[in-house]
């Protein structure tokens, strides 16, 4: 999984956005925050997005490669949300993404 | 050691200890606050540097603002090789500096979340060195991070007990604004810790500072009460015990 962690801001070879969603066994809310991305993702046509969970408790290492410590957080891009986002708010930072990345590849 | 003795963890930094019968007490969370500065980074650096030197108990420094190449380098300075200690096993550094390359750009928070990541990164490193000592510089950058206060008041507490729970001394830094009167910019800062030093570099003239640090509280400690002189040497931070400044 360590690898496929790396390419958060770039394509992949199967052209899918990565969605890394970082949570922890003891954590809470985590649960919940990732029923509402299932669901969000679950909306666009699959193969659109990867989704990359990383449990902290098990690989501390790559939540502190990425800085990332509250828990849950997502990221998508270089943005991240952390808590249980809304749903909204979740699609404004996937769609933010993609268009980044339209803008990138056709300059 | 009687369980009705307070074992003492010496800082090794010269001229405090013997302002705090010996040392910290061990397992206790230690706050050191300061307006900008003042030195707490260099004292709270040197705590660890001395620990793994010359007391055998390696240590963890949790870096959330100042990235660790500029660390070392100003470590470097008192003669202090950060890197050796790494390489050694007596030194981990945790960067979590906002610097970092793969760091995301935080978007949007909500109000329900926990540093269980944070306690996860800090306990792996604990455990893999076997760290006997704790410094996270700073805490203050928590309060620009985040916006959510009641969860990191909370939060903050459970971090510091799972990490003293380890065995380990905890030593927390905290900046004082500008203008402000408390220490730090949570107000929690006094109840986490159970000692709490102050670092100060007043003006004393149009033209001169002084630097002096002061032991507000300590745990079962006969400390000090006085303000003393302190210094930024060649050899890092040193405390004239006898000294007061402006006597
Ligand atoms: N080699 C040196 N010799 C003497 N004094 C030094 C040396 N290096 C740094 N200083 C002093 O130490 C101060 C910085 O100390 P330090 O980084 O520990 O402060 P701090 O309290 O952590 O500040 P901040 O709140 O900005 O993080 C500098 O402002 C400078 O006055
Ligand atoms: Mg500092």
């Amino acid at each position: 999984m360590a690898e496929n962690t790396g390419t958060a801001d770039t394509d992949n070879a199967d052209g899918a956005i990565e969605i890394l969603f970082f949570k922890s066994d003891s954590c809470p809310f985590c649960p919940r925050a990732e029923e509402v991305i299932r669901e969000v993702i679950g909306e666009f046509d699959p193969g659109v997005f990867r989704l990359v969970v990383i449990n902290v408790s098990e690989k501390p290492e790559v939540a502190e490669e990425y800085g990332v410590f509250a828990l849950p957080t997502v990221v998508v891009g270089g943005m991240s949300v952390t808590g249980v986002p809304e749903p909204e708010m979740l699609v404004k930072i996937i769609l933010g993404s993609r268009l980044s990345r339209k803008r990138r590849t056709t300059r | 050691m009687s369980k009705f003795t307070i074992e003492r963890v010496r800082t090794g930094i010269p001229g405090l200890d013997e302002l705090i019968e010996g040392g910290f007490p061990r397992g206790d969370t230690i706050l050191v606050a300061g307006k900008a500065g003042t030195g707490k980074s260099i004292l709270a650096v040197q705590f660890l540097y001395k620990g793994a030197t010359e007391y055998n108990e390696p240590g963890v420094l949790v870096t959330l603002e100042e990235p660790p190449h500029l660390i070392k380098r100003n470590m470097m300075r008192f003669g202090m090789d950060l890197e050796r200690l790494e390489r050694e096993g007596l030194l981990a550094i945790v960067d979590l500096s906002p610097s970092k390359e793969r760091t995301p750009v935080m978007v949007g928070e909500y109000p329900s979340f926990d540093l269980s990541g944070l306690e996860a990164i800090i306990l792996s490193h604990i455990r893999r060195i076997k760290a006997k000592r704790v410094v996270i510089d700073t805490l203050s950058i928590m309060a620009y991070k985040f916006r959510s206060r009641d969860i990191l008041r909370e939060e903050f507490f459970k971090l510091c007990a799972s990490i003293t729970g380890e065995g380990c001394t905890l030593l927390l830094t905290s900046e004082i604004p500008a203008q402000d009167t408390g220490l730090g910019v949570f107000d929690i800062e006094t109840f986490l810790a159970s000692g709490v030093i102050v670092l100060y570099n007043e003006k004393i003239s149009e033209t001169s500072r002084s630097r002096s640090i002061e032991i507000l509280k300590l745990r079962g400690s006969k400390h000090s009460s006085r303000i003393h002189s302190m210094r930024i040497t060649d050899e890092g931070i040193r405390v004239w015990p006898g000294e007061i400044p402006g006597h």
